[in-house]
């Protein structure tokens, strides 16, 4: 059996189990395609105008553009990784069967992989596509409004990087989450279709070695940065250095630290049999519970951070300029809010690939765990504590991921904000966190945990009692 | 049986048909019986003799096409699916071939679900009798272990102490030994014989295994949706050869 037949079987038998994939490669594709046509709309726009003249705001405006492609690209990749991986859990059995026949296990792997390729093929011309369309919308809203954009360059080579960067990391994404593939031995191919012993956490010392080392070198360098930041306003870049190898550090560690905080959130949720039940479902696959939330845990924590170190650094400058001109103290303050809120906005859109991660290996769990919910619904769970139990799976992640990235994100949006202006500020800056800010983040939470159950909800709902004696 | 017993259960006119109108399959022909209080009922026919959608039915996991089936005295054709569940949960036990237990809870909590389902502890009565069922079932120091951590005959025993904790009006068995070795097959059934005849338990198994069915008080036979014999307790080679015959006559 050569690898490449085994994939098109697959694509062609069972398309649907990748169309996930599929949206999350071209929403990330999209994204990216849509930011730079739109930077080089308004790069062409500006040098018409007496503002700009020079190749800066282009040349910024892609910078800026490609960091948040960047984000969104690396937490679809994430989503994939994850996809792939749980597909891969679910096929357990016509792998086993497969290494029965005589196929290898590198072959196998090597043939999921070739799935991966093409549907990141597909999925990043799509997006390009629409992202393309979206910016050709822009464009029309924009001249409909008096402002001269130029209609978007289909063949602007600006947009092979998203294209090439999408379908490269699904790719990627369906190599990673192949390795499963690599655990599953012939002699599983006999085995009854028993309930599965919890996943262990792989060890990984390097891994794990280099990402407590980027941790503490990160807070170091931040609270060199914050320390710095006391004489001098430059102390901000050692901190913004600081704070991203923190921050990679700290993704490089989720899957020891999210599992944990799951626990603790699952406790709180109640001692009720559906939520008991759904917060235990989550640390039968740890790693896979990490990587459903840590999409979350970054788009969180960025605004967070942005959020917090901009309202810090109003609050120190109205404590400072006490008596300049009011009109000024404003204008700086509006753009503050607008900067903020647009970054957030384009952070945001990591969170909603995050979010669609997070509906997918909720499903993809209730389909892998049918017989259970049959067991469940037979024994005596009625289809409303089925739902609940599915809910509290779900809003465990959503909770505990917002929590993390709140944490993290105040404590990086505070040193950013103290290494900036703590040397224009008289005595101690604490953080601000606005009040219309957590009211945010709590309303997300909740609408992401509702939203996150509504899809797996429905599937495990219309599981019959019978399923649990169907012997397969 | 010669003395009338009360019936704990019972079917009436009951059919269930599968697929469109033109390309009709019939499970179960109206079929009418009654399993009886404290009785230890087995079911037995070929592969698609209507035993297991007999059983589903009567156990309210499925709905039947027509007919009537009574739990107790509560009618459960036409229940809501809601009030079948509670009802479930609080009237039937279960005994499945596999996967019988939640993974994610360990010995104590599955044999503890239906309450919890419920929202109430057992009461100290109960839970005096959840004991001595985990003492006689031989579970005293599994207590704490998951599923994985047990062996097939354990987990049977869990799921047979799950049935019969809140001392159902009627325990249901499917195949309960069909996923064992025979030393533990035997080890199972005696554990079901002896509810039945300890504690009163009303049972019903669904089994193909003349030796499984030789532990009941009285065998059921089905046959193309039909009920095509009911007799006493009977031995397993005598069982074999009602089954032999019935698959040749089909």
């Amino acid at each position: 059996m050569s690898s490449r037949t085994l994939a098109r079987s697959e694509l062609a038998r069972r398309p649907g189990q990748h169309l996930p994939s599929l949206l999350v490669t071209a929403l990330g594709a999209a994204f990216g395609a849509a930011l730079l046509a739109v930077s080089s709309m308004i790069g062409d726009y500006a040098a018409t105008t007496a503002i700009g003249g020079s190749a800066g705001v282009e040349r910024m405006l892609t910078v800026l553009s490609i960091l948040f492609l960047g984000i969104a690209v690396f937490v679809a990749g994430v989503v994939t990784t994850n996809t792939f991986s749980t597909i891969i859990a679910g096929r357990v059995h016509e792998i086993a069967l497969a290494r029965v026949l005589g196929a290898s296990a590198r072959d196998l792997r090597r043939s999921v992989a070739t799935e991966g390729a093409v549907v990141g093929l597909l999925g990043s011309v799509l997006g390009v596509g629409v992202g393309w369309a979206v910016a050709a919308l822009v464009g029309v809203i924009g001249r409909a409004s008096g402002v001269a954009l130029p209609v978007p360059e289909v063949l602007d080579p600006v947009l092979a990087v998203p294209l090439v960067a999408s379908a490269l990391t699904t790719w990627l994404a369906s190599w990673l989450g192949g390795a499963r593939v690599l655990t599953v031995t012939p002699m599983q191919a006999l085995g009854s279709a028993e309930e599965a012993p919890y996943d262990r956490l792989s060890r990984r010392p390097v891994r794990t070695g280099l990402a407590v080392l980027a941790v503490a070198a990160g807070a170091v360098g931040l609270g060199a940065g914050v320390m710095m930041g006391q004489s001098s306003s430059s102390g901000v870049l050692v901190a913004f250095l600081g704070g991203v190898l923190s921050f990679i550090g700290v993704i490089g560690l989720s899957r020891l630290i999210i599992p944990p905080v799951l626990r603790v959130i699952g406790t709180l949720l109640g001692r009720g049999a559906p939520a008991r039940l759904g917060a235990a479902n989550a640390m039968r696959h740890p790693e896979r519970s990490a990587r459903s939330t840590v999409g979350i845990v970054i788009g969180v924590t960025l605004i967070t951070t942005f959020v917090v170190a901009a309202s810090t650094a109003r609050t120190v400058l109205f404590a400072t300029t006490a008596g300049a001109p009011e009109e000024y103290v404003e204008e700086a303050s509006r753009i503050i809010d607008n900067v903020t809120l647009v970054f957030a906005g384009l952070i945001g859109f990591a969170v909603v690939i995050a979010l669609v991660g997070l509906v997918n290996t909720l499903t993809l769990g209730v389909m892998q765990r049918r017989r259970e919910i049959g067991l469940l619904r037979a024994v005596g769970f009625t289809r409303g504590q089925v739902r609940r139990m599915i809910t509290a799976e779900s809003a465990q992640g959503a909770i505990a991921a917002t929590a993390i990235g709140v944490l993290l994100g105040v404590v990086y949006g505070w040193s950013g904000a103290l290494a900036l202006l703590g040397s224009v500020s008289s005595g101690a800056v604490w953080p601000t966190v606005p009040l219309a800010f957590v009211a945010a983040v709590v309303v997300v939470t909740a609408a992401v945990a509702l939203l996150a159950a509504l899809i797996p909800s429905r599937r495990a709902t219309r599981v019959t009692p019978v399923a649990a004696l169907a012997v397969d | 049986m010669s003395q009338p017993l009360r019936a704990i259960a019972r079917v009436e006119q009951l059919s269930k048909h599968y697929g469109s109108e033109q390309a009709r399959v019939t499970a179960l022909d109206a079929v009418t019986l009654s399993f009886a209080a404290g009785q230890f009922t087995a079911v037995m026919g070929p592969s698609g003799s209507g035993k297991s959608t007999l059983m589903h039915i009567a156990a309210g996991l499925d709905s039947a096409s027509s007919g009537r089936a009574w739990i107790g005295s509560t009618e459960i054709t036409g229940l809501g699916d809601d009030e079948l569940t509670v009802l479930r949960r609080r009237e039937v036990g279960f005994v499945f071939q596999s996967f019988n237990l939640v993974p994610t809870l360990d010995v104590r909590g599955n044999i503890l679900l239906p309450f919890d389902l419920d929202g109430r502890t057992p009461t100290a009565a109960e839970t005096a009798w959840i004991d001595e069922l985990i003492a006689r079932l031989g579970l005293r120091d599994r207590t704490a272990h998951r599923p994985h951590e047990l062996s097939g005959g354990q987990k049977q025993r869990v799921a047979i102490a799950r049935a019969l904790a809140t001392r159902p009006t009627l325990v249901f068995a499917d195949e309960p030994t069909g996923a064992l070795d025979s030393a533990t097959s035997r080890d199972v059934l005696r554990l079901l014989q002896d509810a039945s005849r300890d504690f009163g338990q009303s049972i019903a198994m669904v089994t193909h295994d003349p030796v499984a069915a030789a532990h009941a008080d009285r065998v059921l036979f089905l046959a193309d949706g039909r009920l095509v014999r009911d007799s006493g307790p009977a031995s397993a080679a005598e069982l074999s050869g009602i089954v032999l015959g019935l698959e040749d006559a089909s």
